[in-house]
This record gives C-alpha cells, sequence and structure tokens, in this order.
C-alpha cells in the first residue's frame, strides 16, 4: 500500500517527459566526454596526410634527379614516391631550412625544344616566347645522421610551395630569418627580360 | 770523313758532360722529396676533402643555386676519384680523419639569365655564375685556389649553370698539380 503510494507520488513528481530528457542529457554528456577524450588522443595518429606532384630536382634521399612524383607530409617525416617505386624520406625533425623560389621554365620538355628548332622562319621562337610557365622552387636543407648537411631542391605548380612549406611549418620545422626568394627572384627575372 | 768523326766525338764528349751535371742536381732533389715525404709520414695516407656550404658574400644569389652548386659539387668531386673520403660540410666523420682538405667556395660574381629569353633570342639571358674555390689544409692554408666561371647560354635550365660549375671545379682540382697523394706546398692561383 505504501509502496504504492510512493510510486504514485513519485510519478507525480517526475513525469514521463522530463525523466526521457534527463536519461538522454545523461547520455548526451557521457558521450561528448568521450568524444573529447578521443580527441585528445587522435591527432598524432590520425592527421590528414598532405601530399601533392612535384619534380624532384635533386639532393633529396636516395630519390633521382629529375624526376616526377608525389611529395606528402606525413607519419612525421616528408616524403617523395615516384609512380610504382619506393620512395624516399627525410623526417621533418632533421630538416633545418625550407625556402621558397620561383622559376619560369619551358613546357613541353625535349620533343618541344626539337620541333621549336625545326619550324621554319623563326616560328619556335614565336612558340618558346608563349611555352613557358612558372613554378615554384622549394629549396630544403637537411641533415643527415652523422651531421651532414645536405640539400634539395623540388619543382612545384605555382602556389603549391607555399602549401607544402607552411605545412611543414605547422609540424615543426623552424625556418630561419633569411628572406624567402621568389618575389625578389621574379622580380630580378622580369627585370632581366625587360632589358 | 775525318771531320765527320771529330764531329761525332765532340757530340759525345758534349752529352757526357751533359749527363754528368744533370745528374748531381737531380739526386739531391729525388732525397729531398724522399725526406719530405718520409718526415712527416703523411703523404703515405691518401688526403680527404670536406665540401664547405657556398658563401654567396653580399650577392643576392638565390638559396636554390647555393644548394645546387653546394650538391653538385660533392657529386663531382666524388667523381674524379682524387680523394679518400669526401665529407660534407657539418659531417662529424671528418674530425677523425688525419689528412683532410676543406673546399671553401666564395661566389664573386652572379648574372641571373632568363630560359625564356635564351630560347626566344638564343644570344642573350645567359646565367653566369664566377667562383673562388680554394683548398685548404686544417690549419688555414691555402693549396689550391682558383676562380672558376659556370654558365648556360643556349639551353637548359638556370640551375644548369650550377652544374657546370661544379664540373668544372672538379676539372681545376684533377688538372692541378697538386695531387691527392702528395704534400700540398705550392700555392697554385688561377683562373679557368
Amino acid at each position: 500500500m505504501d509502496r504504492f503510494v510512493v510510486s504514485r507520488n513519485h510519478r507525480r513528481a517526475y513525469p514521463l517527459g522530463r525523466r526521457h530528457a534527463l536519461w538522454l542529457s545523461t547520455v548526451l554528456l557521457y558521450s561528448s566526454l568521450s568524444a573529447s577524450a578521443q580527441k585528445i588522443t587522435q591527432p598524432g595518429e590520425t592527421s590528414a596526410a598532405f601530399s601533392t606532384r612535384a619534380t624532384h630536382l635533386l639532393g633529396f634521399a636516395n630519390a633521382r634527379n629529375n624526376s616526377t612524383g608525389t611529395l606528402s607530409v606525413q607519419d612525421g617525416s616528408l616524403q617523395f614516391q615516384q609512380n610504382g617505386k619506393p620512395g624516399a624520406q627525410v623526417r621533418i625533425a632533421l630538416i633545418r631550412d625550407v625556402f621558397l623560389g620561383g622559376e619560369s621554365k619551358q613546357v613541353g620538355g625535349l620533343p618541344m625544344t626539337l620541333g621549336e628548332a625545326a619550324a621554319p622562319f623563326g616560328g619556335g621562337r614565336v612558340v618558346s616566347l608563349f611555352a613557358h610557365k612558372k613554378y615554384d622552387t622549394l629549396s630544403l636543407e637537411y641533415v643527415d645522421a652523422d651531421g651532414g648537411i645536405h640539400g634539395a631542391i623540388f619543382q612545384l605548380t605555382k602556389g603549391q610551395g607555399e602549401l607544402v612549406k607552411n605545412e611543414l611549418i605547422a609540424k615543426g620545422v623552424t625556418i630561419n630569418s633569411r628572406q624567402d626568394q621568389s618575389t625578389k627572384e621574379s622580380a630580378a627575372e622580369a627585370k632581366h627580360e625587360n632589358k | 770523313m775525318k771531320t765527320s768523326r771529330c764531329n761525332s766525338s765532340i757530340g759525345c764528349g758534349i752529352a757526357l758532360v751533359a749527363i754528368m751535371l744533370a745528374l748531381p742536381s737531380r739526386l739531391p732533389g729525388q732525397t729531398a722529396a724522399a725526406k719530405s715525404s718520409g718526415g712527416n709520414g703523411v703523404s703515405a695516407t691518401p688526403w680527404s676533402v670536406q665540401i664547405d656550404q657556398v658563401d654567396s658574400g653580399n650577392l643576392d644569389l638565390a638559396y636554390s643555386f647555393q644548394i645546387a652548386i653546394y650538391e653538385n659539387l660533392v657529386g663531382e668531386v666524388n667523381k674524379t676519384k682524387q680523394f679518400q673520403q669526401v665529407f660534407r660540410d657539418g659531417d662529424l666523420k671528418a674530425s677523425e680523419v688525419p689528412n683532410l682538405l676543406l673546399l671553401k667556395t666564395t661566389v664573386e660574381k652572379y648574372t641571373p639569365g632568363s630560359e625564356t629569353r635564351r630560347a626566344v633570342t638564343t644570344v642573350s639571358g645567359a646565367t653566369k655564375l664566377t667562383v673562388r674555390s680554394q683548398l685548404l689544409t686544417r690549419e688555414g692554408k691555402v693549396v689550391l685556389e682558383r676562380t672558376v666561371n659556370g654558365d648556360v647560354r643556349f639551353f637548359g635550365s638556370n640551375l644548369r649553370a650550377t652544374h657546370n660549375l661544379a664540373r668544372n671545379i672538379a676539372k681545376t682540382i684533377k688538372q692541378s698539380s697538386w695531387s691527392g697523394s702528395g704534400q700540398p706546398t705550392a700555392i697554385l692561383t688561377g683562373q679557368l
């Protein structure tokens, strides 16, 4: 009897909607706590890898000079991988400096050069005037296990160099006070071309 | 007949005197060389070289050029096979090597070129580099000093000038009278 009365009173005190809301809020609170705990542990493990197409000009680990592949920043290292070949990599902690530069280069490679040379009435010169494209050059300085200094140069599509540099800075690469030479270089080249 | 025999005997006599005069002067030279090589006991050990990073001085040289010169130098000097080991700047193992030379490169002149201009005009837009290249001992004694040029005039990217420069420096070292196994005594200066 007593039990029934208590139960009725209790039901009155906590109607169905309120009880559900309380239960739901408890579940939500618990799930948000567990989610934040997961966030704390995740960054090192599942941070998205950054990658872009690049041409390795020289100096990077054991990668072949003048080879095209994918330059990526992942698992605490900078990697360069040619299609279907094992990649070369350097730990980001060993990179001492990163510099951006700019170059303009003729597109089309050797076939284009030969075509221009073969074009009659100096037509090749006109073609070559428009067959140049601007690229970013990303220069790195890193050390090996013995402390020996290495340098590497990559050629990237215009604008990509800045992204890679920012990604490396975000991963902890310290940049020296020396100024990037992309703007200075382009200005010097433009000045030279206008002469 | 008689005069020809006389002439031949005079010729033989002169040749004999010349040999006798030349022989004693050559022998002390050999002894001195032997002494110098045996005296410090280092010439038997071949020399190693450490390539220092490129010093651009006051010039506004692109950093990619400095890196390219340095990397190409390491490769080209290795190819000459003049040195037992080729070390990079900062390599800790270099301090353990007894006979070590330092290769210092200072940029003296840089003319930025343009690949587009070269392609269009052919005769202008060359990228030119002039550097002073020095081989020094650990004590700072200059063994070899040369001014070397590297440029790209017709085909190729601007960075090709650095490859040509490094090849010229390596060629200079190879062709100089200084030999990797001998004692570096004479200071050789000149221009390539």
